[in-house]
């Protein structure tokens, strides 16, 4: 009778988490593995069988492979008894990593290849030769030694490289536990590089074994749930692991994830940074003498530190002074400055102009302030300057359109406006803005409301006059109306050119918003910036400008849309459909549903509408004009799409059918959750003076726009302008639409059976 | 119809090909493929580094036949097949909706 495993019970016990449910499981395999090495006859010397790598360190997960040696006396020949241990397991059904060397042969692998060489680290002894497994051990860990520079070198190599591939744990929407940045590997990584002589700085080994505890109980219940060796915590499996570690709900749960993977991620940096110090040695260094930087802080060696007889009791400038000095180097602060800041004198409140200055100072350094920041923050220095920052910490946006917590998201995007400061007459307001724009998120109710509120107080503490605190709440009211116009509506419109330049108010709030609104997008998510949205804020602005220069609003939109061109090939009173670059023209005899014939035509060749626009002539023609941007990255297939254009306008195309296919083959199997929970409709009858504006939003896919455009006709509605653009994986389209005669639609009734028609043909592209 | 479908170990397939036609069977297709099952690719004895490249060498062997013997083909290419060690590979059938013989044109049964 061959022994079995049994594992069932431990996994349903659901009191065993984390570290104690994987020692538990560790124990149960060792007896099993006990039991069948004495099944097998293995012998008492000659031969022995070790659990290396995870399962040496007795940290076995619900979904981890079981990783042993059989080590033997070279002259033995253990080719049976290997058979007799393996087979019963590959028949278990469980994953088994193994290998059959001697010693000598080990050694020999592990002076080579880094992955046997920290596996060996952790053996443990299971059955047979004790003193086999010993000699392992310890030669393993001589070895380990002798080479360690070699070790530590590749290793921190291979860590930035599993970094950048697997991504941060505390970021991503669905974080890689194991191989993400601040995730179970950097804590393996940090331990052998401890065996390698780097030692952990006071404190940092309880930091990590508390963060650790987190990460990995997540995974265990991750597997536990999964049955799988994956270590991707999958957003359909978020809730039941946060239920089952006791958090209320995910977001508490993932705010936890994210911390821990915060404070794992900042030590692992600071001890390779240690590690890279090292390596480079003296011959790299040049002893020289300490490096004044600002009033009590120096540079040394490359490191950041105060000065001798500076008092941070005494001098409360002096935290910022050192952030603002490893910003401007990008250097890291030495860990006795950072230990010693702690009992710095806090700010007097309101804000001194010194203070003030280098506040700003420190984000005018761009990028690397974000470091500093973080560095900051886990040694508990931010909060004293920062209050409010702690209900932002960490706190998760847990949507595919936004990559970073909140609080990442506005040191980003203030590190962001760094660089465009020459926009603006007031860099320190840029600054400032663009850290508090999101301040108000995190709080019950609107974020922008909130945040205006929230800056009526903190901007006075930092010392800002009460114009200048107007500008910063200016900033935070209106920071998502240059992007959400520019994209949402219709730029040639008076009304809607109108509308943004009485909302900015002045010339200097305009530039302030523009810079903000690029720093914010390139911190947001890949979806949020891009040449056509940059291009579109850029017209925006320029018109905006124009009216607040003094300029008139006709002149600031004569956009001058139909061309004088394209009013020619009107006159021709003929179809004609020209297509260049990105852009199709379709003039053709006017009729209801043109629009969505040609909407459908390109959804249908793989094209995604980016704007439209409509013009009717008094001569019974229609001129649309789309501009477009194919899905799959290649060439638009222009012939292909007028020969379709020319038979769905002759009625030769079965457009409904086609479409349907095509959505059927291009389904999306899983939807990550974008900012839009179901479809809805908002009319806008104020904006524009000539047509009603429909704001349509809605799961994204085939067809959609094609449907939405032929329920608008089904109404006998005119399409003048729309802007289609698609965040993640939300449809959000704007129309301007007229009544068959011409005019906004203001009738209730008439209102209602739009929102219905739009809302029923959304329901039904959703259920595909 | 049946199509039988078989990996085997590459130096099993002339075993499994005597077999077939010891069986009567005369049409049958073979590829040379490469995989993987539980065991990674791996052998008992193993000394290699870690991380091992894990795609071996296997034929696949394909071979339509009628419903009715469908499983004793499968056993068949099994006894055959077989060497008791790991990696020896898997035999399934699946169901075949139609077939033609190019040349005359049958269907079905006459063109297995």
């Amino acid at each position: 009778m061959t022994p079995k495993l049994d594992r069932k019970a431990l996994l349903d016990d659901s009191s065993n988490r984390g570290v104690s449910f994987c020692t538990l499981l560790s124990d149960k395999v060792d007896t099993w593995m006990r039991e069948l090495w004495t099944n097998a006859g293995g012998p008492e010397s000659g031969a022995a069988l070790v659990a290396v790598g995870g399962y040496g360190r007795a940290e076995l997960s619900p979904g981890s492979d079981i990783d042993v040696y059989l080590i033997h006396d070279p002259k033995r020949d253990v080719g049976a008894l290997a058979e007799s241990i393996w087979y019963p397991i590959w028949d278990e059904g469980v994953k088994l990593g193994h290998a059959v060397r001697s010693v000598k042969e080990t050694l020999s692998l592990a002076s080579d290849d880094l992955d046997t060489a920290t596996a060996i680290l952790s053996v443990r002894h299971l059955a047979g030769d004790q003193r086999l497994s010993e000699e392992l051990s310890t030669k393993g860990r001589d070895l380990w030694q002798k080479r360690s520079k070699r070790w530590l070198d590749e290793m921190d190599v291979r860590v930035r490289a599993r970094h950048l591939e697997s991504g941060e744990v505390a970021f991503l929407l669905e974080p890689d536990l194991k191989n993400g940045r601040g995730g179970l590997r950097d804590v393996h990584a940090i331990g052998w590089a401890q065996l390698a002589g780097v030692p952990l700085l006071p404190g940092d080994h309880d930091a990590i074994a508390e963060a650790y505890e987190v990460v990995l109980s997540a995974r265990v219940e991750l597997q536990r749930r999964t049955g799988r060796h994956s270590d991707i915590l999958l957003l359909e499996e978020q809730d039941a692991v946060a239920a089952a570690l006791g958090f209320d709900d995910a977001d508490v749960f993932m705010r936890a994830l994210s911390t821990a993977a915060r404070t794992i991620a900042w030590v692992s940096d600071e001890l390779w940074f240690r590690v890279r110090s090292l390596l480079d040695g003296p011959s790299r260094r040049k002893l020289r003498r300490d490096e004044e930087a600002l009033v009590g802080v120096v540079l040394r060696d490359g490191c950041v530190a105060l000065a001798a007889g500076a008092e941070p009791a005494n001098d409360p400038y002096l935290v910022l002074r050192v952030a603002v000095t490893a910003a401007r180097n990008d250097a890291r602060i030495e860990r006795s400055t950072l230990d010693r800041l702690v009992e710095s004198k806090p700010l007097a409140t309101p804000w001194s102009e010194e203070a003030r200055r280098l506040f700003v100072e420190l984000f005018l350094a761009g990028r690397p302030a974000v470091e500093v920041v973080e560095t900051l923050d886990q040694r508990g220095l931010w909060e004293p300057i920062f209050p409010e920052w702690s209900v932002i910490r960490c706190r998760p946006q847990r949507n595919a359109y936004h990559r970073f917590t909140i609080d990442r998201h506005l040191s980003e995007a203030a590190a962001n406006s760094a660089a465009l400061v020459d926009r603006v007459d007031r860099p320190d307001l840029l600054v400032v803005g663009t850290l508090l724009h999101d301040i108000g998120k995190g709080r019950p109710g609107d974020h922008t409301d909130v945040g205006v509120e929230l800056i009526a107080e903190i901007a006075p503490r930092m010392g800002f006059d009460a114009d200048d605190t107007l500008i910063l709440q200016q900033m935070c009211r209106h920071h998502l109306l240059l992007p959400d116009t520019a994209t949402r509506r219709d730029l040639s419109d008076d009304g809607t050119i109108s509308f943004v330049a009485e909302s900015v108010g002045t010339l200097t709030c305009l530039r302030l918003l523009d810079a903000l609104t690029e720093a914010d997008s390139l911190a947001t998510g890949t979806a949020a910036w891009g040449s056509w949205k940059e291009e579109l804020v850029g017209v925006l602005v320029d018109r905006v400008a124009h009216v607040l220069s003094g300029g008139s609003v006709a002149d600031a939109t004569d956009g001058g849309f139909p061309t004088q061109h394209q009013r020619d090939l009107l006159a021709q009173r003929r179809r004609i459909i020209e297509a260049v670059d990105d852009q199709i023209v379709v003039i053709s005899p006017d009729r209801p549903g043109l629009f969505s014939r040609v909407a459908g035509v390109l959804s249908l060749n793989g094209l995604t509408v980016l704007e439209a626009a409509a013009h009717s002539a008094e001569n019974q023609m229609a001129l649309e004009q789309f501009r477009v941007q194919s899905n799959f990255d290649s060439e638009i297939p222009w012939d292909r799409v007028i020969r379709d254009l020319e038979k769905a306008l002759d009625g030769r195309l079965a457009l409904a059918a086609r479409l349907e296919e095509r959505s059927k083959t291009y389904r999306r199997p899983r939807r990550l959750p974008g900012l839009v929970t179901h479809p809805e409709v908002i009319v806008d009858n104020h904006l524009s003076h000539d047509a009603t504006v429909l704001e349509v939003r809605a799961p994204d896919g085939v067809g959609v726009l094609w449907r939405i455009t032929r329920a608008l006709h089904e109404l006998d509605l005119d399409i003048t302008s729309a802007k289609i653009q698609t965040i993640g994986t939300d449809a959000v389209d704007s129309f301007y639409v007229r009544d068959s005669e011409g005019r906004k639609i203001t009738d209730h009734d008439y209102l209602g059976e739009i929102r219905r028609s739009l809302l029923y043909s959304l329901e039904r592209a959703s259920s595909n | 119809m049946k199509l039988v479908t078989a990996i085997i170990k590459p130096h099993k397939v002339d075993d499994v090909k005597d077999a077939l036609k010891a069986a009567g069977l005369h049409g049958m297709t073979v590829d040379e493929v490469k995989g993987f099952g539980r065991q990674g690719g791996k052998t008992e004895i193993y000394r290699g580094a870690e991380y091992v490249v894990d795609l071996l060498p296997k034929v696949k062997i394909e071979t339509v036949v009628p419903d009715d013997i469908a499983d004793q083909v499968a056993d068949i290419i099994v006894n055959a097949a077989r060497t008791g060690k790991i990696g020896d590979g898997k035999v399934w059938i699946s169901p075949v909706e139609k077939i033609i013989r190019i040349r005359t044109g049958e269907l079905g049964d006459e063109a297995v």
